[in-house]
């Protein structure tokens, strides 16, 4: 791959970072009342010295541009995202730090479930079209790519949790367990994240299988697979070194995508199932009006969209030929 | 084909079924954890420990639980033993004197004198006299100011004596915690005051605390846990640790009860809490809220740099007929599902003891309304229209927060009711933030530019709070009406200073006819509290106060200390045994239909099984004929 091709998408990725700072900075900034009464809230005795002093502290009292805009920079490339508003004395980063991690956990192991079984799935049923495992598959991908997360949840949560009592209604642990040993914890943790796991990788799944299936069932039609299959190559031969390869560029596109997506899409599964992650964080940033927590949301969210796509486009490089300069 | 896929798909299929079923029930969890815990839900966030900062009410429940108050409050909200055993006044009610009870011990093993009592109160008369006047969310301090206290001394171990200004009864409503002098006085102001010092006092758990629970593990923004205080005053708890869970969403915080995963849950919406009735081992309890949501009217209208759209806010004619023109029972209905009571005084009913029914209370009238209207000056012009006294048409802007949605159905209606009068309303949410900044007066720089609002208040066991707001030295503070009338302010000082409980309920009676008569605000409605708790691990529930109460979240602790442990319990609990460590009698808790008829718990969930099942069944169904009828047709290309 060539070294220009991989500065410029760096150097793009790097451009929209810039500008995603900036435009975090004026998002906030442009919401409407003040920020110092949105501080105080409802407080008994509010004076204007108080109010004077909020300003001050917070450095509302200077102009937005330079003078607030140089300390947000500043603070932000030194990693300081400022105090939660709600979570009383803990920087922002901290709050972020703790939620990333289950977030990170329950996407991670979803997407790759998904990404195994959806594509497997789909090349199988691209490959053996019309067959039973694609018949009964296109139909339940379907069903699952169009069912909203919550609805999935809820139902599971339903039927396995509150219903069979199989697993734990909600949260990551049981709080205020002790453990004979790590087993015991593990088994824990594990129940835990059955059934927002199976939410997240059966959303996933659907989507993938049905992307895999047609992109298999496109190269199929090549020449080159017909070329392939003319000089007598096995099914599996051709499958494996012809079709699959090309079929998967516009599967990793999706993937890759999606991965930068993981904040959002957490949001409604953690919701449902109480998961501490950053979907919660947002939600209840978003209730308690704690717009520097939200701030880093969006700037942890929005960059990883960015390395995501930086991903792709490298990934795409080396499984494309033509795409590396 | 090489192999006929039917017979290899439906073989997988039964692998996993297999697979499955083996797996699943072995990954449950069997960690059924030794002491018994007391889980409770809400959906309030828990993110504070410093009691100073304390905003919502699970931060005050977690203080209260682990933080003596002076006096504390019994299960009929009646002053009991607290922090001080007993207590007395001077005959002038000046001088106020404490027994703390010897012996007393915090969970660390440190004494527990009166020398704590007097470094809390003492802090909070140093802040208040202080520069920066407040400290945390500025919430507690008012409760000793508005007591006149202006000295705080021990005059040995165990007796502090309170001196103030003028004569009061009010000391024994103080919500201040009364904290470890040992742990606390090794912070400044600043540390304990401002989450954004250096070195700022977190509270970490493990806390130390005088309390029947103290927190010893905290995930925040997920769950406190709290373990029974081994060197508590009092008879100990049932329950050996306390644990509470904040949710993000209602619904899975409904389940968590029905699967019993939580014990008690608080702040239900309304359609849930309906569908929770008759479930099996889960009992519903509604109780009054002691507080109430509000109309508020701008009433310095377009005078004095106000910015109100019409002089006829100013007028208390206007707004009395208006309030004919509120079908109050309606929006309950609507709006709160029928879970709440329409709205008069600003002291709500759950006062029992000083909530006073207007004697001539307005009724849905919109004729009579109209009458009044055109009475007071306020007649229609040719478009119909309702002019005000300066000739212009009166359009009114109708407000309120976004984090009150369910307003946003009172303003359609009455928007409905103002327009059979002539009086159009621009109805509109407001991010709350913004409605903060909009509704300052001039006083602080701000230009009220609004003519009425809906929000709500909640208040304490005392009434002071809501009587305060409608006082004129909360101008430009909590008097977000910038309501002023003299005779109001000194009825309020004087039941400040009033000793004698009839003496004061006629002056506060008094005030909530000005209020009522005068109308700065209507009160719409006072919004009942819905929770609900499983009967099958603790039984005893109490409700504080026993009519109109809920058993947690309360003024004190007096619920957790009743309940008792259901396993201890041999027969089937009908009438649950109630032992309340103060009250004199014990309302019985409702007990649990034992009766509710054949097991409904589970009807549910055989129908979504059933449904899931079919669905599988279906598609599998379909797949298979699809793929024959497909191998019958003659082949497309291969």
């Amino acid at each position: 791959m060539g070294l220009q091709y991989v500065l410029r998408r760096v150097a793009t990725a790097i451009f929209t970072i810039v500008l995603i700072v900036l435009l975090n900075f004026l998002l906030f900034r442009a919401m409407p009342g003040s920020p110092e009464r949105i501080l105080l809230g409802r407080m008994p005795g509010v004076t204007p010295q108080i109010l004077q002093e909020t300003r001050e502290r917070w450095g509302l009292d200077k102009p937005l541009v330079p003078d607030q805009l140089v300390r947000y920079v500043a603070s932000t490339l030194q990693g300081d995202l400022g105090f939660s508003y709600s979570a009383r004395g803990r920087p922002v980063t901290d709050v972020l730090a703790q939620r990333l991690g289950p977030t990170l956990l329950l996407f991670g192991l979803g997407e790759a479930f998904a990404i195994v079984m959806g594509l497997v799935l789909g090349a199988y049923s691209g490959w053996k079209r019309g067959g039973v495992v694609d018949y009964v598959g296109n139909g339940v991908s379907l069903i699952l790519y169009s069912t909203p997360y919550f609805l999935l949840g809820m139902g599971l949560l339903l039927v396995f949790a509150t219903g069979l009592g199989w697993f734990p209604t909600f949260g990551m642990s049981t709080a205020g367990a002790t453990y004979a040993g790590p087993v015991d914890r593990l088994v824990d943790y594990g129940s835990h994240l059955v059934l927002p796991l199976a939410t997240v990788a059966l959303g996933l799944i659907g989507q993938y299988a049905i992307l895999m299936r047609s992109s298999v069932i496109e190269t199929l039609g090549e020449d080159y697979v017909t070329t392939a299959r003319a000089m007598g190559f096995r099914d599996t031969r051709v499958l494996r070194h012809h079709a699959l390869p090309n079929a998967m560029l516009p599967t990793v596109t999706l993937v890759a995508i999606n991965l930068g997506y993981v904040v959002a899409g957490a949001i409604t599964v953690e919701v449902v199932f109480n998961w501490p992650g950053l979907g919660t964080l947002t939600v209840d940033a978003l209730s308690s009006r704690d717009y520097p927590v939200l701030q880093g949301v969006f700037l942890l969210l929005s960059v990883a969209v960015v390395f995501a796509n930086l991903a792709a486009d490298l990934i795409y490089g080396v499984l494309d030929p033509r795409v590396r300069t | 084909m090489p192999q006929p896929p039917r017979t290899r798909a439906v073989r997988s299929i039964a692998v996993l079924a297999l697979v499955g079923g083996l797996l699943l029930p072995a990954a449950a969890p069997a960690a059924a954890a030794d002491p018994l815990i007391l889980r409770v839900g809400t959906d309030q966030k828990l993110e504070t420990l410093n009691p100073w900062h304390s905003v919502t009410v699970a931060d005050y429940e977690i203080f209260q639980l682990q933080y003596d108050l002076l006096v504390s409050f019994g299960q009929n909200l009646e002053p009991s033993p607290g922090f001080a055993d007993t207590w007395e006044s001077s005959d002038d009610a000046l001088t106020h004197t404490f027994h703390i009870r010897d012996g007393m011990k915090w969970s660390d093993g440190e004494p527990a004198t009166c020398e704590d009592a007097r470094w809390t109160y003492q802090f909070v008369l140093d802040v208040v006299a202080s520069e920066t006047g407040y400290v945390g969310s500025g919430y507690l301090e008012p409760y000793l100011t508005n007591t006149g206290a202006k000295t705080v001394t021990c005059t040995d171990a165990s007796t502090l004596v309170v001196e103030t200004e003028f004569p009061t009864t009010l000391l024994t409503q103080a919500y201040i915690p009364i904290l470890p002098k040992h742990i606390w006085s090794q912070y400044t102001q600043e540390q304990i005051g401002d989450a954004e010092a250096d070195g700022f006092f977190v509270n970490e758990p493990p806390v130390v605390g005088s309390g029947p629970y103290v927190a010893v593990e905290w995930e925040p923004g997920q769950f406190i846990r709290m373990a029974r205080n081994e060197n508590y005053w009092g008879k100990a708890g049932a329950a050996d640790e306390v644990i509470f869970q904040t949710f993000a969403g209602s619904d899975t915080m409904v389940q968590a009860l029905k699967a019993g995963a939580v014990d008690y849950i608080r702040g239900i919406s309304a359609d849930l809490w309906d569908a929770l009735e008759g479930e099996p081992d889960i009992a519903t309890v509604e109780g009054f809220s002691n507080g109430y949501s509000y109309l508020s009217w701008n009433t310095k209208g377009n005078s004095e740099g106000y910015n109100g759209s019409t002089s006829a806010l100013t007028d208390v004619a206007f707004r009395d007929a208006l309030g004919y023109a509120l079908d109050l029972d309606k929006l309950v209905d609507a709006t709160l599902a029928g879970h709440g009571v329409a709205g008069d005084s600003q002291v709500p009913p759950y006062h029992a003891k000083w909530y006073v029914q207007p004697a001539e209370r307005r009724t849905f009238d919109l004729a009579e309304a109209d009458r009044r209207l055109t009475a007071a000056g306020y007649t229609r012009n040719a478009a119909g229209n309702r002019v005000d006294k300066d000739g212009k048409e009166i359009n009114l802007r109708l407000t309120w927060p976004d984090s009150e949605e369910e307003m946003a159905t009172n303003a359609q209606f009455i928007q409905g009711w103002f327009a059979e009068l002539g009086i159009t309303v621009d109805a509109y949410v407001t991010e709350e933030g913004k409605l903060l900044s909009d509704l300052v007066g001039p006083g602080l720089d701000g230009t009220a530019d609004w003519d009425f609002y809906m929000w709500g208040w909640v208040g304490d066991p005392d009434p002071m709070s809501l009587l305060s707001f409608f006082t004129s030295f909360q101008i430009d503070n909590l008097n977000d009406s910038f309501y002023a009338n003299a005779r109001y302010d000194e009825l309020f000082e004087l039941q400040q200073r009033a000793t004698d409980e009839a003496q004061r309920h006629a002056l506060i009676q008094e005030m909530q006819e000005i209020f009522y008569r005068d109308s700065p605000y209507h009160v719409l409605y006072y919004d009942n509290v819905l929770d609900a708790y499983r009967t099958d691990k603790f039984v005893g529930w109490i409700n504080q106060p026993p009519e109109g109460g809920t058993p947690i979240f309360g003024y004190g602790y007096p619920g957790y200390l009743a309940l008792i442990d259901a396993a201890s319990v041999t027969p089937e609990p009908t009438a649950a045994p109630t032992e309340a460590p103060t009250a004199s009698e014990g309302a019985a808790t409702p007990a649990p239909s034992a009766d509710g008829g054949p097991a409904s718990g589970g009807d549910n969930t055989t129908i979504l099984l059933l449904a899931a099942v079919v669905a599988i069944v279906t598609i599998v169904v379909v797949g298979l004929l699809m793929a024959r009828r497909r191998s019958a047709a003659p082949t497309e290309d291969e």
